[in-house]
């Protein structure tokens, strides 16, 4: 990487810097002409005489001459303009593209640092380098060199020109520059040393606001809040002082320009007078010099400023790039060559000692080779280094001695498209990718694209990928030496998991779901998930026949029928909101909630033409009263207040205000628009059966279903805002189960959710949907993180992901690590199925070590081989 | 039904005597209320107790190993033994006709004692009176065994 950032500018874009200084220099006389011409059109053709004048061959009377000049005027304009465009545009291009160039980059190189140098950089700090830290460079370079050449070629001509008119003069007008020069980069440099410090104080304040929201729960456990805050403002009060002290340098140097500048006419005067007096030069003449030096100072100024700025932007340069630039790091070739080597057993150990990273010491050294086909257990504590050795053996980390192989071949020597393709390795905390599950288990499939994006498929912005696009997408790639893949592309390498077909991989995932113990998970997940249209078509048909029967059976069974209400026309859903029983739907988008929909105008007006409008605020004001009285005693914070009451801890004040101003039955005062929309708010919450108010009384009910009525009619069943409760179709915005069960649990029948559930069980086995469910519950989205899954829904995701590839070599971390019956099965299964490659496992229980072909015992000082239940065991204790 | 009937019941409650209405109210609205129809168990003997009942309609059964020993009507409370004092459930209780139950979770209920000690001190005293008849009926039934196991 150019440690230099001129360097790194002359490198990617000397071309286009040319261009941009021709283009500038050729626009030079545009301007110039356009600065002297109403000169001539007021001197010449307005105040002239002696017409017709002959101009280029031509002959032109006042009033043409001076439509020619004007309009000579106007087209100058128009070119001068058109050149500022063209140079703006231009320069904007390429810094984007060179900054476009350098994240990539340094993106790239987070990419080939080593495992264990991610031990020593965070995140949050990784991350304002790439994206703030480096914002401005981008800017800078479409000027880097333009601006210098020109004001630089600017003020060389200003300063022959006094120079021709007298030497003295000449040399009085700039003998302050090198004054100039001397103190100016004095003081830049304290101003250089600053900013590098603000950007290395900004960087540990990003540490800390990352350490504080990863540690918030341990913050909150131990009231270190204060301690935290303070530390937060000592960095805080840091960065004012420095950025004071930058400012206080930059306007002390602009202060020193402008004195120094001013300075110089005291020369003017001084010397220019005398030779005017002594008749060495003429008045005309001085007048000239020191017009010229009035013009000096703008290319100086400007020539300062850059000068300022590029300091600036070579200091969060240097400092960026000296983060990434270090030992630790692959090569490229390392990451993005494309060519495998094929591995085939049998692994290999010679000598093989790994870093303890928790002792600081290697781990005992270990010789062994293992055939395809069987399988090998290492029994150790985290704190013997049992995770690094199994790392080292899956050829993550660089052993400290010795060598790992698969057959011939050094795993030390490989590239990642080898390693990465046939050897499998499963921690026991894998991180979950934000995305679906499938995204989460055809992740191992995903090396390089195998098929072009789709022509017309819509991208996440919402553009319609068409060749045109394409063809961008591939220059500007090219431009900026980013790779040219696409995200759009299919990645999912189909032969990688040996199957032909996209149905042939689903089919394959769900099986592995099974043989792992997620199949359960993934099941409830399918019932939890929203289908869309298109890729459920066949499942949305069969979960509305599950509707039907569903509903058949609760019809027949009244240990079902008195379990939950179903939703209906022409009945009130005491077990269901308020809200939920007048529209009888749901919103069709996310962002048309509660909140919005009481501020809603059409809302209002709906409400109000059924006379509902008041009704509705005085029962939620009702509520509001019934609420403050009944947890009046309360201590506000307990937890009673907290789940029980309507209102929220911060929301209290607000509501007792509200009643005591308006007292009771709102007697005093009506509540104005906003309190109204609270108001409403609280009223639409509630579910009679399980809160008892007595509020929605049945007159009120019949009210609703009145209502109910005329909102569909209102809205019309194609609503696009409203999806309406329709027996007869899918509904898009419900999950399965609700889509089945199309109702809701009583709650005041304790049992309802659970035999609701099992019985929801009974109609999908008995239609057989069961797998589609499955494969449905493959498009549940698992949250930022995976956060919607418990631990061992991570480990057992991961390990299908792993699975999902035909490996070469499995490495397993202590996962599936139960003792019971069905785990050991669980393993055995396992074993059967990887039965083609070398399964490796990490474990911290003896007997379940003792359970493989081949097992070994780490302790901190030695390793030695246990009997296994094969019985070919020997005793060895190298170290 | 709403509060206001659940009220109704909760007064002829009489661990609940000392309670003014505001309190019953705020009993009954952290309370869940269930119908329970008949032949249905509320809880079963054995198991970990997490709520007590409190019976506003119909009769509940309180079965020992199997044995029925006892009816309970409207405004008794059930089940506050396990909750109070983390054993397992000592009977089994059934519907034995429909009935409307007022269930409060073990951590609400103790959440409410602690809000009100009044609360907890009605109860003691409700507890001991209940300890005090057990042990007056013990001290009788030992003395009727006693004067069968005695010759005449």
């Amino acid at each position: 990487m150019q440690k230099s950032l001129f360097k790194f500018i002359w490198q990617y874009s000397s071309r286009y810097q040319f261009v941009i200084l021709l283009v500038t220099i050729a626009s030079y006389p545009v301007s110039y002409i356009l600065l002297d011409l109403p000169k001539h059109i007021t001197n010449g053709a307005i105040q002239g005489s002696g017409f017709p004048v002959q101009f280029l061959g031509f002959e032109f009377s006042q009033l043409q001459y001076l439509l020619f000049l004007s309009l000579s005027f106007l087209f100058l304009v128009v070119v001068s303009n058109g050149f500022k465009l063209f140079l703006n545009v231009y320069k904007g291009r390429l810094g984007e593209r060179m900054l476009r160039r350098l994240r990539f980059e340094l993106y790239q190189r987070i990419l080939r640092f080593k495992l264990p140098h991610f031990r020593k950089v965070s995140s949050a700090q990784l991350i304002p380098m790439i994206t703030a830290e480096v914002e401005d460079v981008g800017g800078y370079i479409g000027e880097s060199i333009a601006l210098p050449a020109y004001q630089g070629g600017m003020l060389l001509v200003q300063i022959g020109f006094i120079f021709m008119q007298n030497v003295y003069l000449g040399l009085a007008a700039i003998s302050l520059y090198p004054v100039q020069g001397y103190i100016i980069p004095k003081l830049q440099k304290k101003v250089i040393r600053l900013s590098r410090e603000r950007v290395k104080n900004v960087r540990v304040i990003a540490e800390k606001l990352g350490e504080t929201v990863a540690g918030i729960n341990e913050i909150h456990a131990n009231d270190t809040s204060a301690y935290h805050s303070a530390d937060l403002s000592e960095r805080l009060y840091r960065n004012f002082k420095i950025r004071f002290d930058i400012y206080n340098r930059k306007f002390l140097i602009k202060f020193l320009n402008n004195f120094m500048n001013q300075l110089t006419p005291f020369f003017f005067y001084l010397i220019g007078g005398y030779l005017v007096i002594e008749g060495d030069l003429s008045i005309g003449a001085l007048l000239a010099v020191i017009a010229a030096y009035k013009d000096l100072a703008g290319p100086w100024k400007e020539l300062l400023a850059f000068y300022q700025r590029t300091a600036d932007v070579t200091v969060k340069y240097q400092t960026v790039i000296e983060n990434f630039d270090h030992k630790e790091i692959y090569p490229t070739t390392h990451l993005v060559s494309d060519e495998v080597t094929k591995l085939h057993g049998p692994l290999k150990l010679e000598g093989v000692t790994a870093q303890n990273y928790s002792s600081n010491r290697s781990s005992p050294a270990l010789t062994l080779t293992q055939q395809t086909g069987s399988s090998l257990a290492i029994n150790g504590s985290d704190g013997n280094g049992r995770g690094e050795l199994m790392q080292t053996i899956a050829g993550l980390l660089p052993p400290v001695s010795g060598h790992v192989a698969l057959g011939d071949n050094d795993l030390g020597m490989q590239n990642e498209a080898t390693l990465g393709r046939q050897i499998a390795y499963v921690g026991r905390s894998p991180h979950i990718w934000t995305g679906t599950m499938r995204d989460n288990i055809y992740y191992s499939l995903r090396h390089r694209p195998q098929t072009d994006p789709k022509e017309g498929m819509e991208t996440d912005n919402g553009e319609r990928i068409t060749p045109d696009h394409l063809r961008r997408r591939t220059h500007e790639a090219a431009m900026t030496a980013n790779p040219n893949y696409s995200i759009y592309a299919g990645w999912d390498e189909l032969q990688a998991a040996g199957v032909n077909t996209a149905q042939q991989l689903e089919d394959k995932a769900v099986d592995l779901c099974h043989l792992t113990g997620l199949g359960n998970d993934l099941y409830r997940m399918g019932l939890r998930s929203t289908l869309s249209a298109g890729e459920h078509h066949h499942v949305r048909e069969k979960v509305l026949e599950a509707r039907r029967i569903f509903a058949q059976r609760v019809r027949e069974d009244p240990k079902l029928s008195n379990r939950l209400e179903l939703w209906q026309m022409d009945s009130y859903n005491s077990s269901a909101t308020v809200i939920e029983n007048l529209f009888f739907a749901n919103p069709r988008r996310g962002e048309l909630n509660l909140s919005q929909l009481v501020r809603s105008r059409r809302v209002a007006a709906f409400l109000k033409a059924y006379d509902f409008y008041d009704q509705l605020i005085s029962m939620g004001y009702q509520t509001v009263e019934m609420m403050l009285d009944l947890f009046g005693d309360v201590s506000t914070g307990s937890p009673l207040f907290a789940t029980y009451s309507f209102i929220s801890q911060e929301d209290l004040p607000y509501f007792q205000r509200l009643v005591r101003l308006c007292g009771s039955n709102m007697k005093n005062r009506s509540p104005n628009d906003e309190e109204k929309a609270r108001l409403m708010e609280i009223a639409l919450r509630i579910i009679p059966t399980k809160h008892r108010l007595g509020i929605v009384t049945p007159q009120i009910k019949e009210k609703l279903l009145e209502m109910r009525v005329a909102f569909l009619e209102r809205e019309g069943v194609g609503s696009e805002r409203f999806e309406f409760f329709d027996q007869t179709r899918y509904m898009d915005n419900m999950s399965v189960q609700d889509n089945i069960v199309f109702g809701k649990a009583r709650l005041d029948r304790k049992d309802a959710e659970e035999r609701i559930e099992t019985r929801l069980r009974d109609i999908i086995m008995e239609l057989d949907m069961t797998r589609a469910l499955e494969t449905a519950g493959l498009d549940f989205h698992v949250g930022s993180s995976g956060a919607q899954l418990n631990l061992r829904q991570k480990q057992l995701v991961a390990l299908v992901t792993a699975l999902l590839r035909q490996n070469t070599m499995i490495v397993i971390d202590d996962i599936l690590s139960g003792t019971d019956t069905a785990a050991k099965e669980r393993r055995q299964q396992l074993r059967a199925y990887v039965k083609q490659s070398i399964l490796v496992v990490g474990t911290t229980n003896p007997e379940i070590a003792a359970e493989f072909d081949e097992s070994w015992q780490l302790e901190a000082n030695t390793i030695h081989q246990l009997a296994t239940g094969s019985g070919n065991s020997q005793e060895e204790a190298p170290t | 039904m709403s509060i206001d009937a659940e009220l109704e019941a909760l007064r002829q409650v009489p661990l609940f005597s000392v309670l003014d209405d505001r309190k019953l109210r705020l009993l009954a609205f952290i309370s869940e209320r269930s119908l329970y129809l008949a032949g249905e168990p509320l809880c079963e003997q054995g198991e970990d107790g997490s709520e007590a009942y409190i019976v506003l309609s119909g009769e509940i059964a309180v079965e020992v190993n199997h044995v029925t020993v006892a009816h309970m009507g409207p405004g008794s409370v059930l089940g506050e033994i396990a909750v109070l004092c983390d054993v397992p459930r000592t009977a089994t209780l059934l519907a034995s006709d429909d009935a409307e139950v007022l269930r409060i979770s073990k951590d609400n209920l103790l959440e409410l004692l602690e809000e009100f000690p009044q609360i907890a001190v009605a109860m003691t005293k409700e507890l001991a009176a209940r300890l005090e008849a057990t042990s007056r009926e013990l001290a009788q039934a030992r003395k009727s065994l006693q004067n069968e196991g005695q010759p005449e």
